[in-house]
């Protein structure tokens, strides 16, 4: 008995280990982009975000301004601070610091440790305090430049919402998010209700040619997209809709039309016979059953095919880009990622990583919100 | 109740918002108060003002600058909005080329596309998506334009009908042929300017001698992933061969597969194929975006010394960079032993009317006043031909430095690639590029964008 | 107008012209059409209710026929012009296709696609499935096995380029290697052959838990007794596993794997953010993309070709419906 007691405790250690090592691999790569997003450019290059909470040695640069030299027997010296460098000011805004390593080569920023006393390439010598003061001795006056001084710093850990504002506001994300949410809603709303009707029709009424039907819709499901986007659009020109609104909602309309009546009939085939029949006999119309009944009776089905079709929409760049304008009006923020700010951004991972989470934002609300009705509505579809 | 409450409130604070951003496009900030700064020449921007009225119109620009170069333009835009009360709304992607296309096609042009390549507006112009600008323009700027014959040959296409006209007008020119450095690193390690290719050469192999990595390239471009090689490339071609042998591989009269077109691409690969000379080595060439490839020239230890690029990169260059201390430019210098002179590339963006309206004929005779240059001049990254703008203007010296360069050239070339049919240069140049420098051989991928060019006929 | 209240104004519309479409549709057909009283009550019953589903279904058809019918019959007919679409070539476009590298490299990538990415997600799904089922945290496990699904693959793209980046200051893989002491960073999005994989692990770290759910549903099904029995005989958990719930849950995962590969098939925005198609990793629907609009003859005869790629998968599923009807 002990035995198999202890073989359960172990599987069952076993068990939760691989699930928790099973899920850290899963969250991994969006924790680094959550906590890239709390973070500037030069510390994404400069350190990984798994060290974000550590501080970072950074190099930096100070130039020395030959108009603060003055004449000391027979010497020319410049005093001063590190620090208070403009062009760093926004890393040290107290101009205050901690200089690790300093050097006067760009090529080897950290030559010297703190204290230490640099021969200069000019001719005289420089040294750095760890406080980042600093003493420039030469024998000749310094004409229009003056030495230019390398140190590493330490920096502490900084977090900002910077990313957050930046996207938020100065970039038209706040647009983009409007946008999207104008396309979402109907390209939601309307397939729904069109394809209840039809899937109940499907279900629960006999009529001649319905398997023929039923075969035709799941054949559809596996049309791809792409086979759409180019007659479509001439279609849309053609009847005057263009590229709008009208056309987008349209087009997800069509292309989660199959989806959603399959879902939906699987759902509703699966619902009690006696209610549906004990209904008509008491002479209820097919409408009347259909309103009555069914529908509220098939409110997770609905829900799971709202939840996929928000995500669809939510998160679609190929649909967005063929039957939306590219002007600001109409950018959705797939597309207001893609192509303007992985492009004008390049480098700013940070502003890319908060416009991401942005995005993500409402849709992991949805989804966690409406998590239950999507397996209840997908299984009775899908495990028959 | 209370959840009808809360939907009420949802749904004004939906149309509040709404209108809060339809207001913003008019609410641009004039970057120069108009009569204050003396360079600027006020004079024509009032007697447009005087001229032109169009409030209540709306005019629609689509190009392909995004973020602080869509600031810039929208700041020169601004000026056209303040003038004559038109509304303007700028928008940039960085996949205009497929945008233009789509939106053109479904009857949703904007009014103006600013086109980066005279070969795909020639491409619209053939299938009647342009309007013809007129003769009038075409003979303004052949007389205000330097070398203005050229501009206006550039910018003609043949129409729907195979009647050439000029349907494209150039605003905002780059000269490709330049070669970033820090003064600073350069000073530290005492090296020299090159002269000469050979010399460039040889640098090059010092900085790797001295421990250093002596180039930042990087080709990426989102949908556009390649381009920056096709410049190296047309660069080293106007070096290697005489001028008719690059206007023939422009009309394909030499095909790509060439042996001369292959000798540029491998001029291209000694420098970007060799682990050593490239930041990251070669493997981070194709992948990293070519707006962040100069960030080497700035850091400590530097990631590079050297950086090819064209005129306009300044714009991405991090904030506080000072020309003349943090970095500057020479000349990317043209063998020795091949006696071609000094070529020089360059390219530039042209605005064409996509759907008539009174304010885009508007914008266009804006574009002729020399505020509309100057404006830009004025803040960064912008060259232009116009005769009568004010040199003074020019924000920083590295723009007069650059027009001493275009007035050294002996010869002056247009951008190959934006010259060929977009399906080549913004399509199988590019791809192919990317293929050879990640190692495929340069013959295969000469031969694979020339097969792609015969079955476009 | 802002596009929020046209689009608040579309719901209203659209909503209400829907049901006042089902409803009068009806009233009219009872009422005024097979009154269903007066002398042929009966007869006109039967009528009605013979007319009624194509009542029900019309709108849904209308759609489909549209939008996905017509496209299908459009794309094939305009595949056989060329690219301005004035002259009939035939099947020119696919044989110049099946004759160009690239696009055969793109079949061979796409066709990588529908054989890894489905089985991986399923079976990891299913391992999922089971661990987590007889956990405590289990639920909290799963919705954050789950949580991908609701990232855009745009997005999706952007969380991947930290993983990946060359930079062994922002990519991961990259900082592990230095740990164990590799010299120099790799680019893993270049590795010829393998970065097609190094892609396709983000689609299936977004679909395993779709696989997962669905999966974890069917197990919980399965009867306790047939478990308590094979547990009475001897068995141990993986023959429990593998002999006993796998077989049983097949219908479902068969569905699972289907439904990805349909989806696998519609992904182009992976390839387009990660590496616009360079590097060998060109798949189908990207390649499409740099035809489209451009030479339409030459994109819908590759978007003809995807088609052709789901057929199987398309009959089957017609099979499969059709017992299920009867």
């Amino acid at each position: 008995m002990d035995s198999i007691a202890g073989k359960k405790s172990r599987l069952t250690w076993a068990v939760n280990i691989a699930v928790v090592l099973l899920v850290i691999l899963w969250l991994i790569p969006t924790i680094g982009l959550f906590v890239s997003s709390f973070r500037d450019r030069d510390q994404i290059s400069q350190s990984g975000w798994w060290v974000a909470p550590l501080p970072v040695e950074l190099t930096f640069r100070a130039r020395v301004d030959p108009r603060d030299q003055r004449e000391e027997n027979g010497r020319f010296v410049i005093e001063g601070n590190v620090f208070d460098e403009p062009a760093n000011a926004e890393r040290f805004p107290e101009g205050q610091g901690e200089v690790v390593n300093f050097g006067i080569r760009g090529a080897a920023p950290a030559e010297f440790p703190v204290g230490a006393v640099a021969e200069l390439r000019t001719g005289g010598t420089l040294s750095v305090a760890r406080d980042g003061a600093f003493l420039v001795e030469a024998p000749d006056a310094f004409e229009r430049r003056g030495p230019t001084i390398y140190f590493e710093a330490r920096t502490p850990p900084q977090f900002t919402l910077r990313n957050y504002w930046t996207v938020l506001t100065a970039d038209g994300m706040d647009r983009a998010f409007v946008n999207t949410l104008t396309v979402t809603i109907p390209a939601t709303i309307i397939p729904i209700l069109i394809a209840a009707f039809a899937a109940y029709a499907l279900a629960w009424m006999r009529f001649p040619g319905r398997a023929l039907l039923i075969a035709g819709i799941v054949g559809l499901l596996v049309v791809p997209l792409q086979l759409a986007l180019v007659p479509l659009l001439r279609l849309h020109t053609s009847i005057g809709i263009g590229q709008s609104f009208m056309g987008i909602w349209l087009a997800h309309t069509g292309f989660g039309m199959p989806l959603a009546i399959y879902l939906l009939r699987n759902y509703m085939v699966g619902l009690p016979r006696d209610i549906i029949e004990s209904a008509r006999v008491d002479g209820a119309t097919d409408f009347q059953v259909f309103t009555k009944i069914v529908l509220p009776l098939s409110f997770p089905a609905l829900a799971s095919f709202a939840i996929f079709q928000f995500l669809w929409t939510w998160n679609d760049l190929l649909v967005a880009k063929v039957f939306l304008p590219s002007g600001p009006d109409f950018q959705v923020m797939t597309v207001k990622i893609a192509d303007d700010l992985i492009g004008s951004r390049g480098g700013d991972w940070g502003i890319l990583a908060g416009a991401a989470f942005v995005s993500i934002g409402v849709p992991l609300v949805v989804f966690f919100t409406l998590q239950r009705y999507l397996v209840r509505g997908l299984l009775a579809g899908s495990v028959k | 109740m209370k959840f009808k409450l809360c939907a009420g409130v949802a749904l004004a604070a939906l149309v509040f918002n709404g209108a809060i951003f339809s207001d913003k496009a008019l609410a641009q900030d004039l970057v120069f108060a108009p009569g204050e700064d003396e360079r600027l020449d006020w004079a024509s921007f009032e007697a447009f003002a005087d001229e032109h009225d169009f409030s209540g119109e709306r005019l629609t620009i689509a190009g392909p600058w995004t973020g602080l170069d869509a600031r810039l333009v929208e700041s020169v835009l601004a000026y056209f909005a303040e003038a004559t009360g038109a509304e303007v709304v700028y928008s940039g992607s960085d996949s205009f080329e497929q945008d233009i296309v789509i939106s053109t096609q479904a009857g949703s042009a904007p009014n103006i596309a600013v086109f980066p390549q005279p070969g795909l507006a020639a491409d619209m112009a053939a299938q009647g998506f342009l309007e013809p600008l007129g003769d009038e323009t075409a003979e303004w700027v052949r007389e205000n334009y330097s070398a203005g014959e050229s501009w206006v040959e550039l910018g003609s296409f043949a129409g729907p009908d195979g009647d050439e006209a000029l349907y494209g007008f150039f605003y905002k020119v780059d000269v490709k042929s330049l070669v970033w450095y820090s003064p600073d690193q350069f000073f530290e390690s005492g090296y020299d300017i090159p002269e000469t290719m050979e010399e460039l050469k040889a640098l090059t192999e010092q900085i790797v001698a001295d421990g250093g990595t002596p180039w930042c390239i990087g080709l990426g471009a989102g949908a556009a992933t390649g381009w920056p090689a096709t410049d190296w490339v047309e660069d080293l071609m106007l070096r290697l061969h005489e001028p008719e042998v690059y206007d023939g591989w422009v009309d394909n009269s030499v095909p790509f597969d060439d042996p001369r077109v292959i000798e540029a691409i491998e001029a291209y690969g000694w420098f970007a194929r060799n682990d050593d000379f490239v930041a990251g080595g070669v493997e981070a060439v194709p992948t990293t975006d070519f707006r962040d490839s100069p960030a080497g020239l700035f850091s400590f230890p530097p990631g590079c010394y050297m950086h090819k690029q064209a005129s306009f990169i300044p714009t991405f260059f991090p904030e506080g960079t000072e020309y003349g201390f943090d970095v500057d430019f020479f000349y990317f210098p043209a063998y020795e032993d091949r006696d071609l002179g000094n070529p020089v590339m360059g390219a530039g963006t042209l605005f064409a009317i996509t759907e008539d309206s009174d304010a885009a004929r508007g914008l266009m005779e804006f574009l002729k006043t020399p505020i509309a240059h100057e404006v830009w001049m004025a803040q960064q990254g912008f060259l232009t031909p116009y005769l009568e703008v004010n040199p003074e203007a020019y924000g920083d010296d590295a723009l007069r430095a650059m027009g001493e360069i275009l007035l050294d050239a002996t010869t002056f070339r247009f951008d190959a690639s934006d010259l060929m049919p977009g399906e080549i240069g913004a399509g199988a140049f590019w791809t192919g590029m990317v293929d050879y420098t990640t190692g495929d051989d340069a013959e295969d991928v000469a031969r694979m964008i020339q097969d792609r060019w015969d079955a476009m006929r | 107008m802002t596009p929020m209240l046209q689009g608040l104004l579309t719901i209203i519309v659209g909503v209400s012209a829907c049901v006042g479409y089902f409803y009068a549709a009806n009233l009219f057909l009872d009422k005024v059409l097979f009154p269903g009283h007066g002398p042929h009550a009966g007869r006109n019953i039967n009528r009605a209710n013979r007319i009624r589903p194509w009542i029900f279904l019309f709108p849904a058809l209308f759609v489909l026929g549209l939008y996905l019918v017509y496209p299908v019959v459009g794309s094939f007919y305009r595949s056989l012009f060329d690219r301005s679409g004035a002259e009939f070539i035939g099947l020119g476009n696919y044989v110049a296709l099946f004759n160009a590298s690239d696009f055969r490299i793109s079949v061979f990538n796409n066709l990588l696609w529908i054989v890894v990415v489905p089985a991986s997600a399923t079976f990891i799904g299913l391992i999922a499935a089971q661990l987590t089922d007889r956990l405590t945290w289990g639920n909290i496990a799963k919705s954050m096995i789950f949580m991908p699904m609701a990232i855009s693959f745009v997005g999706a793209s952007l969380i991947w380029k930290f993983v990946y980046a060359n930079n062994p200051d922002i990519g991961l893989i990259n900082a592990l290697r230095f740990v164990f002491g590799a010299e120099r960073s790799v680019d893993v999005i270049q590795i010829p052959f393998w970065n097609n994989f190094f892609l396709m692990m983000i689609l299936i770290w977004i679909k395993t838990g779709f696989a997962m759910v669905i999966l974890s549903a069917a197990l919980r099904g399965i009867p306790e007794e047939t478990i308590e029995a094979a547990i009475i005989d001897g068995a141990n958990p993986w023959q429990v596993f593998f002999r006993i719930k796998v077989p049983q849950i097949m219908g479902t995962i068969v569905v699972v794997w289907t439904t990805i590969t349909i989806l696998v098939l519609k992904v182009f925005d992976i390839v387009y953010t990660m590496t616009g198609g360079n590097f060998g990793t060109e798949i189908l629907p990207s390649y499409m993309m740099s035809y489209m609009f451009r030479d339409d003859g030459r994109a819908t005869a590759v978007a003809f070709v995807i088609m052709i790629l789901v057929l199987p998968v398309m009959i089957w599923n017609i099979v499969q419906a059709r017992r299920e009807v009867q």
